[in-house]
């Protein structure tokens, strides 16, 4: 495995890195990975680098690179929103792919906002044949607050902070909501926030677009952590789309004993081997049926 | 900004080079990040310092150590010379590559303990700028134990932060692990030790006092090229949470940037 630096694109170039395997094979898919919030493409913990690194050592290329605004991207001019950005980007390095090493099919990998942007950009591009998401989107289902509400209802330590919580607020210590300025205690023009705002789709128009993938043979891997507060059990998000007929493509773990930027590091070698081993199958199958296609 | 890796071929440090957007000086910066997730924190801080440096006329790069970011090799087969040493190559690098002869070194935190060793081991060096130093690699050890030590377990059963000293010696922190190896290392790195800097001039800049800031200020406010900076603000660079947000303490950079100018 060997990495080389890229600049794709003028006058503003976006800034990545390559990990090359050792026989580059084009008709097998390349990885691309996202970056989440205002991270670079290190990734959290490293882990856009352990997941690119291990992933080219198993025979695909791998690009983890920066949106303009990111990391060592430079901003672009224009007032596109992060989604309609994010997906333009992606699709340029899909096309300086195509275009310079001959790949046709690509997985997207995405961490929290880049989970989101994988999904639309594979919605978007159907050179898209699978995408990684750790901790998408997701919704309550019938189950959730029974869930969520009985091990509250018989914690008597919860009843008293609830209760302490209760008599704050009625003698004015309470606060109704926190910007995350306030919640790090830092003064705002001392620190920065991503300006993508997440705010979940209505859950009827995700249900129509993970069908339009699943049609389109996309295989979707679904990875949801401890630190993901609307998750919490793991089935919610087959039960949440049962709407939704995924006919075998789709694939969820739940790890709740792991935050949302997996600092643990058991967790991160774990989940880089699962998300490693799901990429290197989903890409044999891929390869197999782009061959029988162009056949 | 041009990414690229340069050092050894067997073991590559990846870097970005930023030209000069004002009239050119014979003069380069080269940044030494800190570590962990204090690296991850202040890439964007860095990246806005670089630029304002580029327009000030100098020539940056900006690079991670072995180990880390982009650069080869993994943290587990690290020790701390190997960053001490990076430090170096940079500096050979940029020296290579921008044609320049006046080179500033700029550290934060475990950066500064680095670029004060590198630069302690040289008479080449022009300027150098220590940001919130830590003293000693003992000294940063001890930090991060007390965090272990002080860390709230988690609430109900949810999502520990996995920070604590392994049985094998290793410290896990907020998503990295430093092993004994490196432990032993670091510890052996320190500016109490290196006497008199050697760069012709030292900017020593921090965000707050602590004991450790007046010590060093102490220790070096006799020796002519030294200046002691204090610009309040965060500095919290361990700070994590769900937003994906972070510091820019704009005063040092601020007074970073003045200095240099």
């Amino acid at each position: 495995m060997k990495e080389r630096s890229l600049r794709i694109g003028k006058p503003t170039p976006l800034i990545g890195v390559a990990s090359e395997p050792e026989n580059f094979n084009p008709d097998l898919p390349a990885v691309l990975v996202l970056n989440s919030g205002v991270m670079h493409h290190v990734g959290t913990c490293r882990l856009s680098v352990k997941i690119g690194r291990t992933i080219a050592a198993s025979g695909l290329l791998a690009v983890r690179f920066d949106y303009s605004g990111i990391g060592d991207s430079e901003p672009r001019r224009g007032a596109l929103s992060f989604e309609e950005s994010s997906i333009g980007e992606t699709r340029e390095v899909m096309d300086y792919l195509q275009k310079t090493r001959g790949i046709n099919q690509f997985i997207l990998y995405g961490l929290c906002s880049g989970a989101d942007a994988s999904y639309v950009s594979a919605l978007a591009d159907e050179r898209v044949v699978g995408i990684v998401k750790v901790d998408p989107y997701c919704y309550r289902t019938w189950q959730y607050p029974l869930r969520y509400y009985a091990p509250l209802l018989l914690d008597v330590k919860r009843w008293k902070n609830y209760l302490f919580k209760k008599l704050g607020a009625l003698l004015g210590k309470g606060k109704q909501s926190r910007s995350p300025n306030e919640i790090a205690g830092v003064e705002e023009q001392y620190f920065e926030v991503p300006t993508y705002t997440r705010r979940f789709p209505p859950r009827d128009q995700v249900a129509l677009g993970l069908q339009k993938l699943i049609d389109r043979n996309v295989h979707i891997y679904v990875i949801f952590t401890g630190g993901e507060p609307e998750y919490i059990y793991q089935q919610q998000y087959r039960q949440s789309f049962s709407d939704v007929n995924f006919r075998g493509l789709l694939r969820v773990d739940y790890y709740p004993q792991t935050n949302h930027i997996i600092t643990q590091i058991e967790y991160q070698q774990r989940i880089v081997a699962e998300i490693t081993g799901w990429v290197a199958a989903i890409s044999q199958r891929s390869s197999a049926q782009l061959t029988q296609a162009v056949a | 900004m041009n990414p690229q890796f340069f050092g050894q071929a067997e073991a590559p440090l990846y870097g970005v080079y930023l030209p000069p957007k004002a009239t050119p000086r014979d003069a380069g910066v080269v940044l030494c990040y800190p570590f962990g997730q204090e690296y991850m924190r202040a890439h964007r801080a860095y990246r806005q310092l670089a630029l304002l440096l580029t327009k000030k006329g100098y020539h940056v790069l900006r690079f991670d150590y072995r180990g880390t970011g982009d650069s080869s090799g993994e943290l587990d087969t690290v020790v701390a010379q190997d960053w001490v040493d990076d430090v170096g190559l940079a500096v050979h690098e940029l020296r290579e590559s921008a044609g320049v002869k006046d080179i500033t070194v700029i550290g934060l935190r475990l950066g500064a303990l680095i670029a004060g060793t590198a630069c302690a081991a040289r008479t080449d060096i022009e300027r150098l700028i220590l940001w919130d130093p830590i003293l000693d690699g003992s000294e940063y050890e001890r930090e991060l134990l007390n965090e272990i030590a002080n860390e709230k377990p988690s609430e109900w059963g949810g999502p520990t932060s996995g920070n604590l000293e392994a049985g094998d010696g290793s410290i896990h922190f907020n998503g990295f692990r430093l092993t004994r190896q490196f432990r032993d290392t670091i510890k052996r790195l320190s500016l109490r030790d290196i006497g008199q800097p050697r760069a012709r001039h030292v900017l020593q800049v921090v965000s707050h006092e602590t004991p450790a800031f007046v010590e060093l200020k102490t220790m070096w406010c006799e020796y002519p090229g030294y200046r002691y900076q204090l610009s309040p603000a965060p500095h919290d660079w361990n700070y994590v949470d769900n937003f994906g947000g972070i510091l820019l303490p704009q005063p040092v950079i601020q007074s970073i940037v003045s200095w240099m100018d």
